[in-house]
């Protein structure tokens, strides 16, 4: 697509303009907002986090992931247990074999770790597993996520099994989570639109016509489900350094239809329908909690109605595949584009009026 | 362990792999039932088993005679099944097979948190009559808790009675056209929103007969109680091959022998790998044989 | 027209999470008034004001834990309803503010932020395992807030989280320990040992019997488990029942909606031998389900809880709460979850005080306080009760008294 220099400026007006009010309203939440508000600001961006890479592989090559939350604990438990200092170790995972016992990494290399290791387990299972066909991999990982959570249950040396992993550093703050968030939307926006993206796509959409232009569909398939795993990983670290105590239970099924709904709630591809799936399923869901112990209405009292929240979220999700099956955005993107272009349309509609008007001024 | 080679051990683990595999045979029976049709993993067929463990308790709380408690358990299931179909499922019908699923989820989200509100999440005891709980002798110090009998003779009859509708009657041939190929079967004038109600009352009735048998061999019931049958009947189905209803049952079969010799067999230092060697098999009959031990359904390799 | 609709969603979108951040106006019925209500404090205990003091309650309400959960905020409702009856504590009401935290970890830490933040609560009682106290604790810690867990029983917790921490049950080594000596005492030195491998409580108990059962000189002499959810044990009865000879008893670490399921099939396969346990065989389950099978049925728990029990609290308790809910308690949960209140409740009312250190020190300095589920001594050094341990026998039927103890040596936590 063309764009017009005055076009850009616009774009990039707004993408600064955007940028401000983002910086302005974390630094207001970081600074004023209360704690109760800061968690919930630094879990959204984690579930973002953990919505946009599962978007990323699901959405861009319409095979479904029901394992992703493997490769979350995968990160959460890598990057645990590299964090924890010495003398936890000694105490809580005493039979942790002698390299991983007396070593001690910073937050981020022990993040990115973990998104290695995620990233190392989705290249083993990847390789067999993305060569069939959608259904299939849906049921692959399905199994795979059990067995995750099996081996997390009896590798006691290095998980505690189901006994809480708890004395994790409480490193994940706003800042650390926002910036991982928007690094990870940043590489989900550009392999979305790469040659690597389009590919994908293509094969998504057509996956014989690609492959008779030479998309090498398995390879490509990877390489979206590598990128993903890694983030989904880094994730998973993040959600371990926030909570700092959690066990195998969870990262299972719970977890995975969360996310899944975030996503399809968005839009399958839609990196900015990931954004506001998410905002919209963690919204809903934290306000029908607060009706839960008890809604007023005038003088009628309702409730309690624990469990409230989880019937509003299936009850969304089950509308919104009756009569918006895409999800609210669809594949498409939700820029800054159109935008730009209507207050271009409107400025250069103003300065063509003025100039009428002088001309019209001048020329009596 | 020595003490494991006597030749009664494995009978009675045969047995109990015999025992077991019935029952999960009689939970895939109904889920390949609605898959066939659909096109769809009904993952609300556990929360249907739930709900029709909860009828059944229901009425039993209400002096009902048994055998019109264990049919109320068989109707209710149908007639849920009928009411999800139109409610959750028709509106949905042609979506991605994703889309159908998640829907399923939700579904089953949805009511099992219902019951959670009706009923409170806390276990009820579900007395069933001595013909149900009864424990065979069959010889020597084996055992045998009839429960299993029955639900072998509830799967076999369930097979022999799909397989007499779906090859005998207009209707049920109707159901394996629509399975086959549903566009071709609607230009043949084939109603294809009554077989797949139909496929939803008979599979629902599968489930509600199944956890009768079920919940006479564990005893009690909660609004949770439907999800590891899912998984299990799940698993079974695509062992044995997606879509077809002796492939359920045969990997119902698969599935609690898989269960029973790996947890007769493994020492204790590793058996709690159990379930991740049965998914590890799982996950490489789909790679081996995508379209399970009997499946005709060939998955497409890319 | 597009989007208008995507910016209108993105609004909604929103506005929905500014509301969800919103301090509850709904919050229960008790007080309608939005405006946090003044604390009292020691100095000016304003009696028939009656500003709530609020507790907080947060408890896996739904999804996995909601059976074990429910139980015990239902005996913490009942408890806070009492005390008000009887004119509440420095002359306020307590008010209990019970939220769901869908066994969800993520979520039971933004409930109690929330809690303290929003609704001021003064103390928080709830949660019966460890992944969620453990989430919430160090929450409570620094928000300095007293923090009872009502059913969480690693003894390791008070160390993990914070001075801010008590236990309401004893701790999981203190009642395996019992239970190995009994067991070791009355039926013989060899043992068969099951567990749920998929449950800390099982885990930690079934860790906790073999380090004490081996220490007094008895062979496990074969150790199997299950994973949560399997309701067939027929893969492990053949394996007890392939052994040369069978063991003195049977060690089996369940939670409590599996008990009747076990007891029964181990029974109807022809298994005889008696079958030992912990507290989460302490539910009318057990017999309901079991039936005569649970004869010759021993386990470890708080205190016998029986409408006919000879101590008169646990008389009144299990009426008012049959009364209540109409069933008796689900399991021993609900009584501590009652003792929890009730704790809480002594404290403020010996500290004089709503603050949370003044409450923390009352109750490290408890003493002697007669709850349903045992007598309760707290100390500096001691978080977790030391209480006396009770078996109990099923026995036609009825649950019975087999013996009340302390444990002559309790495994290191």
């Amino acid at each position: 697509m063309r764009m017009s220099l005055a076009h850009r400026r616009w774009v990039w007006a707004l993408r600064a303009l955007l940028a401000l009010a983002l910086l302005g309203a974390g630094g207001a939440v970081a600074r004023w907002g209360g704690a109760y508000l800061q968690r919930l600001v630094i879990l959204f961006l984690i579930n973002l986090m953990l919505v946009v890479s599962l978007n990323l592989f699901t959405g861009l090559t319409g095979v479904f992931s029901l394992g992703h939350v493997g490769f979350m604990a995968l990160g959460a438990y890598t990057s645990a247990i590299l964090t924890l200092p010495p003398a936890l170790k000694a105490v809580n995972l005493p039979d942790l074999p002698a390299p991983l016992s007396n070593v001690t990494l910073p937050f981020l290399p022990a993040l990115v770790a973990g998104g290695l290791v995620a990233t190392a387990v989705a290249f083993l299972i990847g390789i067999p597993v993305l060569r069939l066909s959608g259904h299939f991999v849906a049921v692959a990982t399905l199994g795979f996520l059990i067995i995750v959570r099996v081996v997390l249950i009896n590798a006691e040396a290095f998980t505690r099994g189901t006994r809480t992993f708890t004395g994790v550093p409480p490193a994940t703050t706003l800042g650390w989570a926002a910036l991982w968030a928007l690094l990870n939307l940043y590489v989900a926006m550009r392999v979305k639109g790469s040659a690597l993206g389009l590919q994908i796509r293509a094969a998504r959409d057509d996956p014989w016509g690609a492959q008779g232009v030479g998309v090498a569909l398995g390879r490509v398939r990877l390489v979206a489900f590598l990128i993903s795993a890694f983030f989904t990983g880094v994730a998973g670290g993040l959600w371990a350094h926030f909570l700092t105590a959690f066990s195998p239970n969870a990262f299972y099924f719970s977890k995975t239809f969360e996310i899944v709904v975030m996503m399809i709630v968005g839009g399958m591809g839609s990196i900015s329908g990931s954004v506001l799936g998410t905002l919209l399923v963690m919204g809903s869901t934290e306000l029908l909690r607060n009706l839960e112990p008890g809604i007023s209405i005038g003088s009628i009292t309702l409730g309690p109605l624990y469990g409230l929240s989880q019937i509003g979220l299936a009850i969304l999700l089950m509308l919104l595949i009756a009569f918006r099956r895409q999800g609210l955005l669809g594949d498409r993107e939700w820029g800054l584009e159109p935008i730009a272009e209507r207050l271009g349309a409107w400025w250069e509609g103003r300065r063509a009026e003025r100039v009428s008007l002088r001309v019209r001024k001048a020329d009596p | 362990m020595q003490t494991l080679g006597s030749l009664e051990f494995w009978i009675q683990q045969g047995i109990n792999a015999l025992g077991l595999g019935s029952q999960y045979a009689l939970m895939a029976v109904g889920l390949a039932m609605v898959f066939a049709v659909m096109r769809l993993i009904n993952f609300a067929h556990g929360t249907v088993m739930m709900a029709g463990a909860y009828i059944g308790w229901l009425l039993l709380q209400r002096g009902t005679p048994f055998p019109l408690v264990a049919l109320g358990m068989v109707l209710g299931a149908a007639a849920l099944g009928i009411a999800m179909e139109r409610v959750a499922y028709r509106p949905v019908r042609g979506a991605p097979d994703v889309a159908l699923l998640l829907n399923s989820f939700a579904v089953a989200v949805l009511l099992e948190n219902l019951a959670i509100l009706i009923f409170s999440p806390r276990s009820r005891p579900f007395p069933m009559p001595e013909i149900l709980t009864q424990v065979l002798h069959p010889g020597g110090d084996l055992f045998l808790p009839s429960i299993h009998l029955w639900a072998l003779g509830g799967a076999l009859l369930a097979l022999t009675a799909l397989a007499l509708f779906v090859t005998r009657t207009r209707l049920g041939l109707a159901m394996r056209a629509a399975a086959e190929n549903p566009t071709a079967a609607q230009l043949m004038g084939i109603d294809i929103g009554k077989v797949t109600l139909l496929a939803f009352a008979i599979g629902s009735a599968m489930a509600g007969l199944a956890v009768l048998f079920w919940t006479a061999h564990v005893g009690t019931i909660n609004p949770g109680m439907g999800f590891e049958p899912v998984l299990k009947a799940f698993v079974a189905c695509v062992i044995g091959g997606f879509g077809t209803i002796p492939g359920a049952v045969l990997g119902g079969y698969l599935l609690g022998a898989l269960e029973i010799f790996l947890q007769g067999i493994l020492p204790s230092g590793v058996v709690g790998y159990r379930d991740a060697l049965v998914y590890a098999v799982l996950i490489l009959i789909l790679l081996a044989r995508p379209g399970g031990v009997l499946g005709y359904l060939e998955a497409e390799r890319v | 027209m597009r989007p208008l609709l995507r910016w209108m969603t993105l609004l909604l979108a929103v506005l929905l999470t500014a509301a969800a951040c919103q301090p509850s106006p709904a919050s229960p019925p008790p007080s309608p008034t939005a405006a946090a209500p003044a604390p009292p404090s020691a100095a000016s205990p304003t009696p028939g004001a009656a500003a709530p003091i609020r507790i907080g309650a947060p408890f896996n309400l739904t999804g996995g834990m909601a059976s074990i959960d429910v139980p015990a905020a239902n005996g913490a409702r009942l408890a806070a309803e009492e005390i008000n009856a009887t004119g509440g504590v420095l002359g306020h009401p307590l008010e209990l503010l019970i939220r769901d935290t869908k066994t969800d970890p993520a979520t039971a830490a933004n409930v109690v932020t929330q809690l303290i933040e929003q609704d001021k609560v003064v103390a928080v009682i709830g949660f019966n395992d460890s992944d969620y106290v453990l989430a919430a604790g160090p929450i409570c810690q620094r928000a300095g807030v007293p923090f009872i867990t009502v059913g969480a029983t690693s003894p390791r917790l008070p160390g993990q989280v914070g001075d801010m921490l008590f236990l309401a049950p004893f701790g999981d080594n203190v009642q395996a320990a019992v239970g190995a000596e009994f067991a070791f005492e009355k039926f013989g030195k060899t043992a068969y040992l099951l567990w749920d491998k998929g449950a800390e409580y099982t885990t930690v108990l079934a860790k906790y019997f073999k380090a004490r059962f081996t220490e007094l000189g008895g062979t496990i002499v074969l150790e199997d488990t299950y994973q949560s959810g399997d309701k067939d044990f027929s893969a492990q009865i053949a394996k007890v029942k392939a052994l040369p000879q069978q063991p003195a008893f049977y060690y089996i670490a369940a939670l409590p909606d599996d008990v009747g399921t076990i007891v029964k099939q181990f029974r109807n396969a022809g298994i005889a031998g008696p079958i030992v346990g912990g507290d989460g065989y302490d539910t009318p389950l057990l017999i309901e389900v079991a039936g005569p099978a649970a004869e010759s049925v021993f386990f470890t728990t708080h205190s016998l809880l029986t409408a006919d029990s000879p101590n008169e609290r646990v008389r009144k308790f299990v009426a008012a709460y049959k009364q209540k809910y109409g069933t008796e308690p689900e399991a021993v949960f609900a009584a501590l979850g009652y003792d929890s209140v009730y704790m809480l409740a002594e404290a403020i009312r010996r500290a004089g005080s709503t603050n949370g250190r003044a409450i923390q020190q009352a109750l490290e300095n408890l003493r002697d306080f007669h709850g349903v589920t045992g007598v309760i001594n707290y100390s500096p050094q001691s978080h977790i009760p030391q209480k006396g341990v009770t078996v109990i026998e099923a026995k036609g039927g009825k649950f019975t008294l087999a013996a009340e103890r302390v444990p002559q040596k309790v495994p290191a936590p």
